[in-house]
């Protein structure tokens, strides 16, 4: 996880994660990362490989197929985003409370 | 839960016409009690044999019964009437137009037991009576929220007053589907299996719409748009949207609320301003009826994702 960072008088901060559950970021893991991610007001984009979506989209998020060992980059810009940022990095690590 | 007692007087009120059923002695006792939901023939008690005799039920007396009791003596025959008007029958039925003789009405107006005459053979009858008990006999309840039916779906629509409840259903209705009962259904458990919603029969095909008052839906938008009952599939309950803490977003799992003690399908969805409400509904609506057909789109787009994440589908 990177600092706070101010790009343009916002708030931003960026944080690289493997997907370490066995089936990946399918629904489930989706739908709670959307409902962590809609709690705060900033800006949450995630990237795997060239794609980027909106974290708080689930098809989004299922659209970018993360299987287990995959690389996400989530990105936050807002006043909230190292609270934000902070929570999703747990939610990962947790493995969506799977297995 | 609500359980009414029928008393035989109710059966008769209610079902005379359809059982074709006539009363020919025993008015007196009317208020007599029906106690289980099914009919008895009594052709055992008549020969003698009382032990395990359903006497709480109504008495159907056939053929059968008739011929038998034609072969014993006038002094026999008198003797086992006081025997079956010993016990607390609700009333008895003669089927096929059979006539009581005149003893039996005598001891049976005596015991203050009702009798009655139907045109109809025994079997049908008793299987038009054991449904028509069955429905008296059903737990019924009412339930807070409008009823719609929608493509053969009935929606049950709850929310706080004043969420949109009658502009969803009002929409609703433009759509084309049909308004079963507004602000409260009457809810009946049929069977033990499945639940009938309908309105309450004084209030039925109208509509309270805040600002205008009451509306005769039937005559406003044609007969189409009304129904006398459905089977409750779904329960809508529409909350604002701070009130959802967790709004459903995959819909794989079936959240239930119970009617009666059966588990009905139940959804929640927020209310915001500028959400088509009756559209939301719509479109519940299908997805049960999808889902009822055994088709689960959250689940199938799900599996087929980690079929591909997990590199055990090529595509």
């Amino acid at each position: 996880m990177s600092g706070v960072k101010k790009i343009d008088g916002k708030k931003v901060m960026k944080g690289e994660f493997i997907v370490q559950n066995k089936l990946g970021v399918h629904a489930r893991p989706a739908a709670l990362f959307v409902k962590l991610a809609n709690r705060f007001s900033c800006a949450i984009m995630v990237s795997k490989d060239d794609e980027e979506v909106n974290g708080k989209s689930i098809m989004g998020l299922m659209m970018l197929a993360a299987g287990p060992g995959s690389k996400l980059v989530v990105h936050c810009e807002g006043d909230d985003c190292q609270q934000a940022l902070t929570e999703i990095s747990a939610l990962i690590k947790r493995k969506f409370d799977e297995e | 839960m609500q359980r009414d007692t029928i008393t035989v007087e109710r059966f008769y009120t209610g079902e005379a016409r359809g059982l074709d059923m006539k009363l020919v002695a025993g008015a007196n006792g009317l208020k007599r009690i029906i106690r289980e939901p099914t009919v008895n023939r009594p052709g055992l008690a008549l020969a003698g044999f009382t032990r395990y005799f359903a006497n709480k039920r109504l008495q159907v007396i056939g053929n059968a019964e008739a011929y038998f009791l034609k072969t014993l003596t006038p002094a026999e025959r008198e003797e086992r009437y006081a025997t079956l008007f010993s016990f607390k029958i609700p009333a008895a039925v003669f089927s096929r137009n059979l006539k009581p003789d005149k003893v039996f009405l005598r001891v049976a107006e005596r015991a203050g037991v009702p009798v009655f005459v139907t045109s109809l053979i025994t079997m049908k009858f008793i299987n038009l009576a054991t449904l028509a008990l069955e429905m008296f006999f059903a737990p019924r309840a009412s339930e807070i929220g409008s009823m719609v039916d929608i493509l053969g779906v009935g929606v049950i629509i709850r929310g706080e007053s004043g969420i949109g409840k009658s502009e969803s259903v009002l929409a609703l209705i433009e759509r084309g589907y049909s308004l079963v009962s507004d602000d409260i259904t009457r809810v009946t458990l049929l069977d033990g299996r499945e639940i009938i919603g309908a309105g309450a029969e004084i209030t039925r095909n109208h509509m309270e719409v805040r600002g205008i008052g009451i509306i005769n839906v039937a005559s406003m938008f044609g007969v189409r748009s009304i129904r006398a009952q459905k089977r409750v599939d779904l329960v809508v309950t529409l909350k604002a949207w701070s009130d959802v803490p967790d709004v459903e977003r995959l819909g794989m799992e079936q959240e239930y609320v119970k009617i009666l003690g059966m588990d009905v399908p139940h959804i929640v969805i927020p209310v915001r301003p500028g959400r088509d409400l009756a559209r939301l509904i719509e479109v519940a609506a299908f997805q049960i009826k999808l889902k009822t057909s055994g088709q689960n789109p959250a689940k199938e787009l799900n599996d087929r994702l980690i079929a591909r994440m997990t590199g055990s589908m090529q595509i």
